[in-house]
């Protein structure tokens, strides 16, 4: 730097001038503050233009901010025509270089035509605010004190520019984070908003739940029915009003159901069972229950407990609903009570109850019913079955009923046979009652009665009296023959008695001769009252007071074989039926035919009392031999007889029956022989023995 | 008829026979005399009780079935009365029940038609030895 000497005064002035110059220098950061960088930069240069003798003055700024201008040129008013501004901006860049290191720069170079000083001051150590040039076309420039301005200036420059840097950086930074703040607050408002309307929406949700928890509630509270809610583990946690009201009992008493008296002591056992595995299995569970109420009395209850799950599947509690069934629970017992006493009743009383859609053709039956006719609980009934089980024989009567009920549709009442499968023949006694259903279809309900014990006491009955009569019949047979005897025994001691004397007479010495002739002559007369007993006593069993027609002997054997079946029956004697296929007719008295055929199947009965090891088999066989007479066969499997005493058989009076007269036999032959047949008896193979008549055959009239 | 009933008839035992049949009537008597004995015969059993011979009766030959008074019937009149006459019971009646009854009542003997002679006259001798 040169020093040069002006005029004192003046330099003085200019000194001074310089000073205040400094001085506003000086105060420039103060008015700065809060500037932004181009007004600064304007300022700046507009003083430094007024202040010095300057051609131009350019600042470049580095890394402007906040809309600086990069460059700014100012020239002097005086000036404008030499420099133009972008031809300035242009040659200075170029002049300016990227020294930074350059501390300072001068030197005098050609703009254009023009030769000018230039002089550069860095703002910042490194330009890293900018630089500042300063340009004259005076030789002497820059004189000390413009130096020294200019330096200051640069310096305040620097210190403005980095205030205003700073600032606006901060500025900028502040407006960031404004921005940031802004963005972020318009974010987060945007995300209350959104929070606020969930917010409104969980509200009214909420309002909605507390709404329906209400109206839940409300429910709850007016559901005939008692509720508990209860922890996963099972433990009571609520109980609604209900079950308190019916209990009596707090909730922490309630807690305690597993060991006091809540529920009756009976149950207990077996619904801590179920109750545990539901809880465990988290099956929902279902049992009944006695429950006590306030009062102490228990009633029956249904309880059904179901889980509650998340969408996970995981328990959140038990919803358990008790439901009072006491009122249901003693009509179903009375009903399964009174339900049990009908089918008893039906039972002892032999009465199946049945319906019968004639339309459909549904049938339904009792149990009963099931049991008489000896079907399956489970088998359908049809009109067809009943059908395969109605006796052969009464099939017409049942087709006659079936017509008759779905033509006429009037109440009927029958009595048919079954025949069961093994053989045996059931009385059934039926009544059905024609009703309109609310279709007006004919639906007919009806019961059903086995009359067979009734049917076989009838049968019993007739046999009693047949039989009595026969028993009446064989027993004024007794008394006659026991008066025959008697008379038969009176002539007979007359005749010993005579007969003694005689000979007593006639040993005499001399003998009584006369006497002996009285003895003798009374002797036969006796023996002729005899003979005339024995003659009223054939005299009995002739033809006079029978009957003789032309009968089948299939059809008498056959009746005297249902007359006789019962008792058969109730000796356990297996009857085995083996009649001739064409009917033998024979002439004769059915009724005492009847009685032989009889006397020989109550023989042959009688004879099996005693077994035990062997079926009580009873044969009763009729057949045609070949010189045209009719045979009858009664063949037993009892206990036979002694083959000596064959002969005996067929005496009168002879019985091996403790309680027998003996007359069967004799009798029997009596009556045959009077047939012009025969009548013998014959030991079988096997055990047993076989008594068999035979009489002509009638001829054909 | 010979030697027998040339005896006083009050040394010999008297022995009645009270039987509703005829031929016992006619041949039984006879029978008696030849045994040795007296007797009388009556057809039914109030005919004796009102007969003079009763007291003297030794010995009775009864028939059981009687038209009216029956032979048990007799057995008890007469021990009502007070006589205790052995009975020798006749029945042409095999009847267990009468002749158990009969000897329950104190008779002697009980014998079915027809009877020996034997027989008969066993049953006399015990009759009058008791007596």
């Amino acid at each position: 730097m040169e020093v040069q000497l002006e005029h004192p005064v003046d330099e003085i002035k200019r000194l001074q001038r310089c000073i205040n110059d400094l001085v506003s220098l000086l105060a420039l950061p103060a008015m700065w503050s809060g500037s932004k960088p181009c007004d600064i930069v304007h300022t700046l240069l507009d003083s430094l233009l007024r202040m010095l003798d300057l051609d131009f003055v350019y600042v470049s700024l580095t890394n402007p901010v906040a809309a600086a201008p990069s460059e700014t040129v100012k020239v002097a008013q005086s000036q404008e025509q030499l420099f133009r501004p972008r031809e300035l901006c242009t040659f200075l860049n170029r002049w300016l270089g990227n020294d930074l290191q350059k501390r300072y720069l001068q030197e005098r170079s050609h703009i254009g035509d023009e030769e000018v000083s230039l002089v550069s001051w860095p703002l910042g150590v490194q330009r890293e605010i900018g630089v500042i040039v300063a340009g004259s076309r005076r030789a002497d420039f820059p004189r000390d004190t413009e130096a020294l301005l200019l330096n200051i200036a640069a310096n305040q420059a620097l210190t403005g520019l980095q205030e205003a840097r700073l600032l606006s950086e901060q500025k900028h930074v502040a407006d960031e984070l404004d921005q940031t703040v802004a963005q972020r607050t318009a974010e987060l408002a945007a995300a209350n908003e959104v929070l606020r309307k969930e917010v409104a929406e969980r509200r009214r949700a909420e309002e909605a739940l507390v709404v329906s928890g209400h109206n839940l509630r409300l429910i709850v509270d007016s559901i005939p029915g008692l509720v508990a809610l209860l922890t996963p583990a099972g433990e009571v946690e609520l109980v609604n009003p209900q079950l308190v009201e019916y209990c009596g009992r707090t909730l922490e008493e309630l807690r305690l159901w597993g060991t006091n008296d809540t529920l009756h002591a009976e149950d207990l056992p077996r619904v801590i069972e179920l109750y545990s595995q539901s809880i465990t299995t988290g099956n929902p569970h279902n049992f009944e229950t006695r429950l006590r109420r306030f009062d102490g009395e228990y009633r029956w209850f249904h309880v059904r407990g179901v889980p509650v799950r998340d969408a996970n599947g995981r328990i959140l509690c038990w919803c358990s609903l008790l439901t009072d069934i006491d009122e249901r629970k003693r009509t179903e017992d009375a009903l399964k009570r009174s339900e049990a006493f009908l089918v008893e009743g039906q039972r002892l009383s032999r009465v199946g109850s049945f319906s019968w859609r004639v339309e459909t053709g549904q049938i339904t039956w009792s149990e009963e019913l099931y049991r008489i006719f000896e079907f399956d609980r489970d088998v359908r009934v049809t009109l067809e079955l009943i059908g395969s089980r109605v006796h052969p024989d009464d099939i017409p009567l049942l087709n006659d009923m079936i017509a008759r009920a779905q033509g006429t549709g009037s109440d009927f009442e029958y009595e048919h046979r079954l025949l069961m499968p093994n053989h045996s023949v059931r009385y059934l006694h039926m009544v059905g009652h024609a009703r309109r259903d609310r279709l007006g279809r004919l639906v007919y309900v009806g019961a059903v009665q086995d009359v067979t014990q009734r049917q076989f006491s009838e049968e019993a009955l007739a046999k009693a009296r047949s039989e009595l009569a026969h028993v009446a019949r064989v027993a004024s047979l007794a008394t006659l023959t026991a008066s025959i005897a008697h008379e038969v025994n009176q002539p007979l001691s007359g005749i010993v008695t005579n007969a003694s004397t005689c000979l007593r007479m006639l040993t005499l010495d001399p003998p009584n001769v006369d006497g002996a002739r009285e003895t003798a002559r009374r002797t036969i007369r006796d023996g002729n009252r005899a003979s005339d007993v024995i003659t009223r006593l054939r005299a009995l069993f002739s033809k006079k007071d029978s009957i003789a027609e032309r009968l089948d002997l299939n059809d008498a054997t056959r009746e005297v074989i249902a007359l006789s079946l019962s008792d058969l029956h109730r000796n356990r004697v297996i009857l085995r039926c083996e009649l001739a296929d064409s009917p033998p007719f024979v002439t004769g008295d059915r009724v005492q035919l009847q009685q032989v055929i009889l006397n020989l199947i109550r023989n042959g009965s009688d004879a099996m009392n005693t077994v035990h090891d062997r079926p009580r088999e009873l044969l009763v066989r009729t057949e045609r031999d070949e010189s045209d007479r009719a045979l009858l066969i009664v063949k037993d499997a009892g206990i036979g007889f002694d083959p000596q005493s064959m002969d005996k058989l067929f005496q009168a009076f002879y019985t091996t029956k403790s309680d027998g007269m003996g007359i069967g036999l004799s009798v029997s032959r009596s009556i045959i022989e009077q047939h012009d047949g025969r009548l013998w008896a014959t030991l079988n193979d096997g055990p047993g023995a076989t008594v068999s008549f035979s009489i002509p055959c009638a001829t054909n009239t | 008829m010979n030697s027998g009933q040339e005896k006083i008839a009050s040394e010999l035992p008297l022995v009645a026979v009270v039987d509703d049949d005829e031929s016992v009537r006619e041949s039984l008597p006879d029978l008696l005399r030849e045994f040795g004995f007296a007797t009388h015969s009556f057809s039914s059993a109030e005919e004796f009780l009102t007969s003079d011979s009763l007291v003297q009766t030794g010995c009775l030959i009864l028939d059981v079935a009687m038209p009216g008074m029956t032979g048990f019937d007799l057995q008890r009149e007469l021990k009502l009365r007070g006589h205790s006459i052995p009975i020798i019971f006749i029945s042409a009646q095999k009847d267990e029940v009468s002749r158990r009854r009969a000897f329950q009542q104190g008779a002697v003997e009980f014998l079915f038609k027809p009877f020996s002679d034997t027989a008969l006259l066993q049953a006399l001798n015990t009759a009058l030895r008791v007596r």
